[in-house]
């Protein structure tokens, strides 16, 4: 079916910028994006600064990322009990340019809520020595409730062990070596406050700024960045921030190459927000293809990531034959 | 010696859909930097807890080798470069990349059944691997062993003896050796001298004793096998390592036959200091009659023809014969014969009598007259009208010998006849056992010419062929070397049961012949370095790539620069440095005196008879051959012999 081109091509000819993105939510998801508000640290009002490319502020880099990976593995009665695996790892860059493993750490979980399980089916689970996290009353009774409540039990022990490994590797960092973490510093006092550690994010689930701000902070063009900002709300930990674009996205999303940097919170993270964007940006290259995130996931940290992905259990992975019912006896 | 005291992995078999791992054939990945490459040879065992074929051992060989990275298409790297190909050289992480190897399978523990190749760690092979590996076992060790060293198999620094069977080299079990490589890297004599010296080293002591019969047809490749060479001390080390001896061949003898002059040697070995060495290879009518058959093109000869020679052969030659007009003859040399045509047709014109004499038709004798009498001349030098002959020493062959006959620069009619005659009277001995030696290896270069793969069936090729196929009975081994192997008789080719292979041509890789090779096999083939070759036995399921020293002998080229060969000498001068060879004490003026005003026939005859004779006083002996100088008789008129008959076109 040939798409609707009269009004699409009106508005783009009316000053509206192309797009071609298909959001998450078009598929059924909805997130609610409350602008969180921020506090600028840079600059009066929230500008745009280009970004030259730069060097690696040291001859070390090391990047962190965690996966996880879960799976109703049975279910008793209409209770499901859920395996999960949760891992992180850092890969160290050295002036080899490869990245090689330095850390990493992993949790095998067992999900469920134990007192809706029969004793045989708890007292097997007991003895079998996993980890088990146990849910409350309240977040079970349905098995798509008890589904969501293991979900985010499973991000919350993976983010534990990917702070446990940043604030471990943070502590070892040489005089001249930084760490890139994939996601939120704020969630480490550690990590915040540390000089040579960056966050990268790139979900944009939080907004900080509203109306014309707003407009320039995800409008910022490829090779530029905006003014530095303390992020507001519900951070745990204060940190400076900023975003950057590191592909043009016109002709695709707004959010499209757009990443927002965490960095400690002092005054020289403003000063060196600019020399550390231009590194980011040489970080372009290579693409993270054929990842559908490769316009805001670093190749490093795809690297990490492939490297859990090749350890994790291949058994929580869909299985790839039919889930038609067997037939014959 | 392969330390394999702590066996460390070097990579794992992994196994896809797409790549399974098969009995014959397996994949697995090494480190990017790594020593395996194209020709490795590798063990794979599964040990670990809950693996499946624990207890099986698999030796395989790499063929092929493959590298990519996570890119998923050639445009993301140009868009991660932004269009700059220096800048993809810049981007701050490399990409991950794999080495993936397939590897052919050589050899399985327990052969039987026959399965996949386990999904286990990959070693480098060590020294029990290799001769694991290659079956080596069954002949390396035991009652009677057999093993021929024929170079060091080498990868990532480490090395291990790689041997042929003497059983399936020399015979009885298959036999003969097959060299292809390109022209001008020496690399197909160079390793023809190594293996000959390795087996002169190594030829098992039950089997007896064993000769070389090298034809030299090109150059001065083999006129200095009795001559050291520059080696150094890592040939020196792979010697060791294959117990040879690092010294040129003890016992050489060459023989080269004359220039046209009848004196001068036809040979590159003429500088003073060697030419002592070099004995004459003279044959006469009775050695050329047996293989005149060689001389004489097919396309022009019949069964008539070849009835007359068989007439001559076995009725005339060295007999007394009455030629049917009054007259008596033995023919013994050329000029005997000629003298016998004559009188054939003399007798005819002058009795006036028909076209036949004894059944045989008078065009048929002229025509066997042309062709005897065009062999004397094209071949002048080995063929002598009416001198004694000088041949190889027939049943007196010594043990561990190389007899090089240098037919390089003779007629290629004369290197048909001596090919000829020297292979069948090997056999001929070989079929007694009464040669002096129980095998013998004889080795031709240059196949493509003599027993080409198309082209008329000549009696050299036909005779190549039967040694190919019926030689390893006798003990009679052909090592065959050539450029272009597709080009060779395939019935030649295939019954070698080594072939061994230098750097190949491209365009000759891509002939059918080479299709069981990888890719990868193929380009390591065209880019082989001097020193290695591929080889292919009957023990091993794979081709094997190894190196071997630099041969002891000094090389052809090497050889023509330190001892420069002499220029041709005057008739004279010949004749004096011949005999002075012979005897120091002759005086160059005695000798000069004696010729003096005699013909050089009778002055080549008479040296011929020294040579042989090889007597005390040697002069005393060329005066006596010599004989009485007598007065030239005034010259007779010579007889013209007039065409009884205009020949016609079909005179039968």
């Amino acid at each position: 079916m040939t798409p609707p081109r009269r009004w699409t091509e009106a508005i783009v000819a009316a000053g509206a910028v192309r797009a071609a993105y298909v959001p998450e939510a078009s598929t059924g998801r909805s997130d609610a994006l409350e602008p969180a508000g921020a506090e600028l640290v840079e600059g009066a009002a929230l500008e745009l600064h280009p970004v030259p490319l730069a060097a690696a502020p040291g001859p070390v880099i090391s990047f962190l990322d965690g996966i996880q990976r879960w799976a109703v593995v049975g279910y008793d009665g209409a209770t499901p009990i859920v395996r999960a695996h949760v891992a992180a790892a850092v890969r160290r860059r050295g002036p080899d340019r490869r990245p090689r493993t330095a850390d990493e750490a992993t949790r095998e979980l067992v999900i469920t809520r134990l007192a809706a399980l029969s004793a045989p089916v708890r007292r097997a689970l007991e003895e079998a020595g996993v980890e088990i996290v146990d849910l409350a009353a309240d977040e079970t009774g349905q098995p798509g409730r008890a589904l969501r409540a293991a979900h985010g039990r499973v991000d919350r022990a993976r983010e534990d062990v990917e702070r446990e490994l940043g604030e471990r590797c943070a502590g070892r960092l040489g005089p001249e070596e930084w760490l890139v973490v994939d996601g939120l510093l704020s969630e480490s006092r550690v990590l915040a406050e540390h000089p040579r550690v960056l966050g990268v994010i790139k979900s944009h689930g939080a907004q900080y700024f509203e109306g014309a701000a707003l407009e320039r902070a995800l409008t910022v063009p490829a090779d530029h960045r905006t003014s530095a900002f303390r992020p507001l709300g519900h951070q745990h930990q204060p940190v400076y921030s900023w975003y950057l674009r590191l592909w043009p996205w016109q002709g695709n999303d707004l959010l499209y190459g757009l990443l927002r940097i965490e960095a400690r919170p002092h005054p020289a993270s403003v000063a060196q927000a600019t020399a550390l964007s231009g590194w980011l940006l040489r970080e372009r290259a290579p693409v993270s293809t054929p990842d559908a995130r490769w316009d805001r996931l670093l190749y490093p940290i795809h690297d990490v990531e492939t490297y859990l992905r090749s350890r994790a259990p291949r058994d929580l992975l869909p299985a790839a034959g039919s889930r038609l019912p067997k037939t014959g006896s | 010696m392969i330390d394999k005291s702590r066996p460390i992995p070097v990579g794992r078999v992994v196994a896809t859909e797409l790549k399974p791992a098969t009995p014959h054939q397996f994949h697995f990945w090494t480190a990017n930097e790594t020593t395996i490459g194209i020709g490795a040879i590798v063990r794979v065992e599964a040990s670990e807890r809950g693996a499946l074929g624990v207890g099986r051992v698999v030796y395989g060989v790499v063929t092929d080798g493959f590298a990519y990275s996570d890119l998923a298409t050639p445009l993301h790297d140009v868009v991660g470069a932004e269009g700059d190909p220096a800048r993809a050289a810049e981007a701050p992480t490399v990409r991950q990349e794999i080495r993936l190897w397939t590897a052919a399978v050589l050899r399985q523990i327990p052969e039987e059944p026959l399965q996949p190749v386990p999904l286990g760690q990959v070693h480098v092979a060590g020294d029990a691997d290799v001769a694991q590996a290659l079956r080596m076992d069954a002949y390396v060790g035991g009652a009677q062993p057999t093993p021929i060293p024929i170079g060091l198999y080498t990868s990532g620094g480490l090395e291990a003896p790689v041997y042929l069977d003497a059983d399936f080299l020399l015979g009885p079990e298959a036999a003969h050796l097959n060299i292809s490589g390109v022209s001008g890297l020496a690399t197909k004599t160079s390793a023809v001298e190594f293996l000959l010296a390795s087996v002169f080293r190594h030829f098992p002591a039950h089997k007896g004793r064993i000769a070389a019969v090298c034809f030299n047809v090109k150059g001065p490749d083999l006129c200095f096998l009795d001559r050291p060479g520059e080696l150094d001390a890592e040939d020196r080390r792979r010697y060791a390592r294959l117990d040879v001896e690092p010294r040129p061949f003890e016992r050489v003898r060459y023989f080269a036959p004359f220039k046209a002059d009848g004196v001068n040697l036809n040979t590159l070995r003429t500088h003073p200091d060697l030419v002592s060495d070099v004995d004459a290879l003279v044959w006469g009518l009775q050695e050329v009659l047996d293989f005149a058959e060689v001389l004489l093109n097919r396309d022009d000869i019949d069964a008539k023809a070849d009835a007359f020679i068989d007439f001559l052969a076995d009725r005339v030659l060295n007999k007394e014969f009455d030629d049917g007009f009054g007259r008596q003859h033995r023919v013994q040399n050329f000029a005997d014969l000629d003298a016998l045509f004559r009188a054939i047709f003399d007798g005819l014109e002058a009795t006036g009598r028909s076209d036949m004499w004894r059944t045989h038709h008078i065009a048929t004798i002229r025509k066997v007259r042309n062709r005897l009498a065009n062999i004397s001349t094209r071949c002048k030098g080995l063929v002598t009208d009416d001198g004694p002959s000088n041949d190889l020493p027939w049943g007196e062959l010594q043990d561990r010998t190389v007899y090089v006959v240098d037919v390089a620069n003779v007629d290629p009619l004369g290197q048909d006849l001596v090919f000829a005659r020297v292979v069948s009277k090997l056999r001929e001995h070989l079929e007694r056992r009464d040669l002096g030696v129980d095998a013998v290896v004889v080795f031709v270069d240059e196949l493509n010419k003599y027993a080409p793969a198309d082209g008329p069936e000549t009696y050299v090729k036909k005779m190549l062929l039967d040694i190919s196929e019926r030689g390893r009975y006798l003990g009679l081994v052909l090592f065959g070397a050539e450029q272009f192997r597709s080009q060779v008789h395939r019935r030649i080719v295939g019954n070698a049961g080594t072939l061994v292979y230098g750097r190949m041509d491209m365009d000759e890789l891509a002939t059918p012949g080479y299709q069981v090779l990888s890719p990868a096999t193929k380009i390591k083939l065209a880019t082989l370095p001097i020193g290695e070759l591929m080889v292919r036995h009957p023990h091993f399921t794979q081709p094997i790539f190894v190196r071997f020293p630099r041969p002891a002998p000094l090389r052809g080229r090497d050889g023509v620069e330190r001892f420069p060969p002499a220029a041709d000498l005057p008739f004279e001068d010949a004749v004096v440095r011949q005999l002075v060879q012979l005897d120091r004490r002759i005086r160059p003026n005695q000798v000069k005196d004696l010729i003096t005003d005699r013909t050089a026939e009778d002055v080549r005859r008479a040296l011929a008879g020294v040579r042989r004779a090889r007597p005390e006083d040697a002069l005393a002996y060329f005066r006596k051959a010599l004989g009485t100088r007598i007065a030239p008789a005034a010259p007779r008129p010579r007889h013209v012999v007039p065409p009884l008959n205009p020949i016609s076109e079909e005179p039968y």
